[in-house]
């Protein structure tokens, strides 16, 4: 399988030292963007395994912070044109960022990006498993419903993504400022995916804080669609009863 | 193994291919009388990308050796194309003619893409047939 690179160069055809490289490295598919915002905009809509960062410490750095508020669980490295003040260095500490000088001679730098994307290699795959040191929430269906934790979730006015999964399959809602803004579950989008979703009494969610998704498919407040989702469950138990009853 | 000059003539030409995409963007909104106003954001942006491919272009095409065919059609069409406040008010041959010397350099551009793809297809190809044939006879070697 690939390993998926999405790289942030400002200057990709005079700065392209670290691109020759990875250009050389088999197994890697790599997108180059100039600027952050087109870089969170193509992270909004693909997934990629690693962000790498290019240019001048302080820059770089900050540029990788800003995106870790929007990512939490992404891969973030910076490359470094140049040597990071000690409080920078904290900053990218903080934020789980890997650090990578630049400014070395080819044969060096060639050693540190094998090396980086190897260890990277070594530790993907855990995040599927609701066990990344990202989530802020984790749990299990069998003791909280879906409806309840939405509703927690709401009432703190929570922005991220719920991933919930279960044996018949996984779905996703994504929320902003304790609002639910889209759904989704297969081929099922908005009210439909969160109505499957509310079904689920089996099962582990996690929650991602921070992970927005531009798309809106759901506009009324959680009190409604839990509302509706009750009145058509009641319907359903009613309907099964007389099934029974004849 | 890849080519190195190889991909990094791809890379080089992708970059500059995307950037004329973006302009062509541009290009179409400012031509288009019935598009609403053009914002400065928009014009900020438009002299970005300019500056872009103005910085980029002398590079990226001698590294293709395509500087006798493009180069001076691309820095033409850059030096018409100021901004874009200025493109909208061009008349209608000399929009067309900006048009038509957009695409000419585009379609270059796709079609040096398409044959640098195909070298690189063609590599993977040969590479991959020379470890078939190593592996092939490697057994025999080690058996005698």
């Amino acid at each position: 399988m690939e390993t998926r690179l999405l790289i942030l160069n400002a200057e990709p055809v005079f700065q392209d030292q670290a691109l020759a490289i990875f250009d050389a490295m088999e197994k890697l598919e790599r997108r180059i963007v100039r600027t952050l915002g087109e870089a969170i905009a193509i992270l909004l809509r693909e997934s990629f395994d690693l962000f790498v960062v290019e240019g001048e410490a302080a820059v770089a750095i900050e540029e990788a912070t800003n995106a870790r508020q929007h990512f939490p669980s992404l891969e973030i490295v910076c490359l470094l044109e140049d040597a990071a003040g000690a409080a920078t260095r904290a900053q990218a500490e903080e934020q789980r960022i890997a650090l990578v000088p630049r400014d070395v001679p080819t044969r060096q730098l060639r050693r540190s990006l094998r090396k980086m994307l190897s260890a990277f290699e070594r530790f993907t795959g855990s995040a599927a498993e609701g066990i990344d040191s990202c989530h802020s929430l984790i749990g299990s269906l069998d003791q909280f419903s879906a409806a309840e934790i939405l509703q927690m979730c709401c009432l703190s006015q929570r922005t991220g993504r719920f991933v919930f999964k279960s044996a018949r399959g996984d779905s996703e809602v994504y929320l902003n400022h304790g609002t639910i803004r889209h759904a989704v579950y297969g081929t099922l989008e908005g009210e439909a995916a969160l109505a499957e979703t509310f079904r689920w009494r089996q099962g582990r969610f996690y929650f991602e804080e921070g992970i927005i998704n531009r798309v809106q498919t759901i506009d009324r407040p959680l009190a409604h669609l839990l509302l509706d989702n009750l009145q058509k469950s009641d319907e359903l138990i009613e309907s099964a009863g007389l099934t029974k009853e004849s | 193994m890849k080519d190195p000059a190889l991909e990094n003539d791809l890379r080089l030409l992708t970059l500059q291919a995307e950037s004329w995409k973006r302009l062509h963007d541009f290009m179409n909104w400012a031509l288009d009388k019935a598009a609403p106003m053009i914002t400065l954001e928009q014009e900020r942006q438009f002299t970005e990308l300019r500056g872009i491919l103005l910085q980029e272009s002398e590079h990226v095409l001698s590294e293709l050796d395509l500087s006798d065919e493009l180069l001076g059609k691309t820095l033409n069409l850059l030096n018409r194309a100021t901004s874009m406040r200025a493109m909208r008010e061009l008349s209608g041959i000399d929009a067309r003619r900006l048009e038509m010397d957009w695409n000419v350099i585009f379609a270059k551009m796709g079609t040096v893409l398409g044959q640098l793809k195909k070298m690189r297809k063609e590599f993977s190809l040969r590479k991959n047939f020379a470890e078939t044939l190593a592996q092939f006879f490697r057994p025999k070697r080690a058996r005698g």
